[in-house]
């Protein structure tokens, strides 16, 4: 059986479709010639006028055939790639379903384990205690999880475009490093804002914070240096507002630049299982900076070296409505 | 029995620390040693300086996955029970495993009384063996001598009856022979090869492989320049094969 499937391969079937109708064109054109120098022989042997039978001309009819023949290649083409992108997302998605399993299935792993070991064992107060923490923080996790896939749902909906608030990014910026303090615990935060001052901005709070989780905490999840650090920069430009999110973390490969933000990607390799992430969170940000008119882009030299997010808005716009 | 006076040592390879720690905390309960590893090189590591009686290995990990690892460590070590704890429950994955010479295989989330029953029966079957840190000889007997075209590799001495004449092979040279003798005719890449072989990934050049393949067709192809063992394969990395006598 497996040697009959490249048969059903889509690329071999799109050949296959090139190549029998690029044929039937040239047996067209081909038999077309045949019978009008027939047709002309007949004319010429008992001398009728041509111009009964020659009305238009084999050159019309065969740039017509042509025509015909090129828009139904069209057709196929675009057919193929509608397929191809079909595939791709499929595939992706099954990958992203593996990999969202995982990070479901860890938490609840962890939950077990600790329900269990509380049940056989008298622990003391104090591990009680700890591991009683370590429960609530895997809740936290599946929740976490559970949240973003809502938030996914919500976001293409487009049920976000009202509830924009005036709001002074870096207060929210320096708001949102306070509040979740505990995810940065080994990890130096610096926010810089050189003009000294608030800037304001209408923003979706609630969306905004999603950002700000996202970015910030890739920055640390992704970092093997001994001193994690994030530095925040806040650059106001003549055409909007520039931040930029800088962390010493991992990296990301020239190749992997423009393909982490798309939806179900993930760094890494599915086959040997050193795949990471949900591929979720780089999607929600560019979103969510879509959201606000903005942008949002990376930058990185490479594995090892740290990488840069940056988000655009430009100059306030009236956002919404 | 000298086993019973002396604790097991447990070598748990998993990168979430909450599971890691909670596993920890029950087989210490149980009177075990553990230590933790968090990622697949510092698996390796632990498994080669610790010297652990049992392994709980994970397979989604970072920089070498659990798989490359028990490759890696069944290259020396035929003996040690390694039982792999996973989220991944499909048959495909396990039928993998096993293929690969794991000696039982959980799926996450797991019961943890289960978990620990299998832990003791596993060392249990160890004891029972004897010896559970002689490794070397399950490997003498296995491949004692190995021959191929007019090469004949000894892997108790370390030297190998080549072309070149005799010579002695070094530890590297040796593991990757191994490597591919237990992967005959199958295709190895060079990040498999990097990683089961050597044990370390990323940054790490694959032409490391790519040199030492250079020298395995030295001492072993009538030809290195077009070789018949080791050969190149587009693309994909290296295959070792030849005919059986």
């Amino acid at each position: 059986m497996n040697r009959f499937k490249w048969f059903y391969h889509p690329v071999f079937i799109f050949a296959f479709s090139i190549i029998a109708l690029a044929a039937s064109l040239c047996l067209y054109v081909y038999w077309y010639i045949g019978v009008s120098a027939g047709l002309t022989s007949v004319i010429q042997k008992y001398n009728l006028d041509p111009s009964q039978f020659f009305e238009i001309n084999t050159w019309v009819v065969i740039l017509v055939l042509s025509i015909l023949v090129g828009i139904i290649l069209i057709g196929v083409f675009v057919i193929f790639i509608y397929n191809q992108k079909t595939w791709q997302l499929y595939r992706l998605q099954r990958n992203f379903i593996n990999n969202f399993t995982h990070e479901l299935k860890t938490p609840v792993t962890s939950l077990k384990l600790y329900l269990e070991t509380f049940a056989h064992h008298d622990l003391s107060r104090e591990d009680q205690i700890k591991y009683v923490r370590y429960m609530i923080h895997d809740v936290e996790r599946l929740l976490n999880n559970i949240n973003r896939i809502l938030n996914l749902a919500r976001i293409e909906s487009g049920n976000y475009w009202k509830d924009f608030v005036e709001m002074d990014l870096v207060g929210t910026v320096r708001q949102f490093y306070q509040n979740n303090a505990d995810l940065f615990r080994n990890c130096e935060v610096k926010i810089h804002n050189p003009v000294g001052k608030p800037l304001y901005y209408p923003i979706n709070p609630l969306l905004f914070d999603m950002f700000l989780m996202n970015v910030m905490t890739n920055a640390v999840n992704y970092n093997e240096s001994d001193h994690p650090r994030v530095d925040v920069r806040f650059i106001p430009q003549k055409k909007g507002i520039h931040i930029r999110f800088e962390d010493n973390g991992v990296g990301i490969e020239k190749s992997e630049i423009k393909k982490i933000f798309r939806i179900f990607y993930q760094v890494g390799n599915q086959d040997n299982m050193t795949a990471t992430g949900g591929g979720l969170g780089l999607y929600l940000v560019q979103q969510i900076a879509r959201i606000h008119r903005g942008r949002v882009t990376a930058e990185s030299e490479g594995k090892g070296k740290g990488s840069v997010f940056a988000l655009t808005l430009p100059r306030r716009v009236q956002v919404g409505g | 029995m000298t086993g019973l006076t002396l604790k097991k040592r447990i070598l748990i390879v998993e990168d979430d620390g909450h599971i890691a720690e909670g596993l920890k905390l029950n087989l210490t309960l149980k009177g075990y040693d553990v230590m933790i590893a968090p990622d697949g090189p510092a698996g390796l590591r632990e498994w080669r300086e610790w010297k652990p009686d049992l392994i709980v290995l994970d397979i989604m990990l970072p920089r070498i996955d659990g798989l490359s690892v028990l490759r890696s460590i069944r290259l020396h070590d035929e003996r040690i029970p390694i039982l792999i704890l996973s989220v991944k429950s499909e048959p495909e994955y396990r039928v993998k495993g096993f293929s690969y010479g794991v000696d039982d295989y959980l799926s996450k989330p797991f019961n943890l009384e289960e978990f620990l029953l299998r832990v003791e029966r596993l060392l249990t079957r160890v004891a029972w063996n004897g010896h559970a840190k002689k490794p070397e000889e399950d490997l003498v007997q296995e491949y004692h001598v190995y021959t191929f075209g007019g090469n004949t590799i000894d892997f108790e001495t370390y030297t190998a009856h080549c072309r070149q004449g005799t010579l002695t092979l070094t530890e590297q040279e040796v593991t990757l022979l191994k490597l591919f003798i237990a992967n005959r005719g199958k295709p190895l890449s060079r990040s498999e090869l990097l990683e089961i072989g050597w044990g370390y990934t990323g940054t790490t050049s694959t032409r490391t492989v790519d040199n030492f393949v250079m020298r395995l067709r030295r001492y072993f192809e009538d030809d290195p320049h077009s070789p018949v063992f080791f050969r190149s394969l587009r693309s994909v990395g290296y295959v070792f094969d030849h005919d059986l006598h």
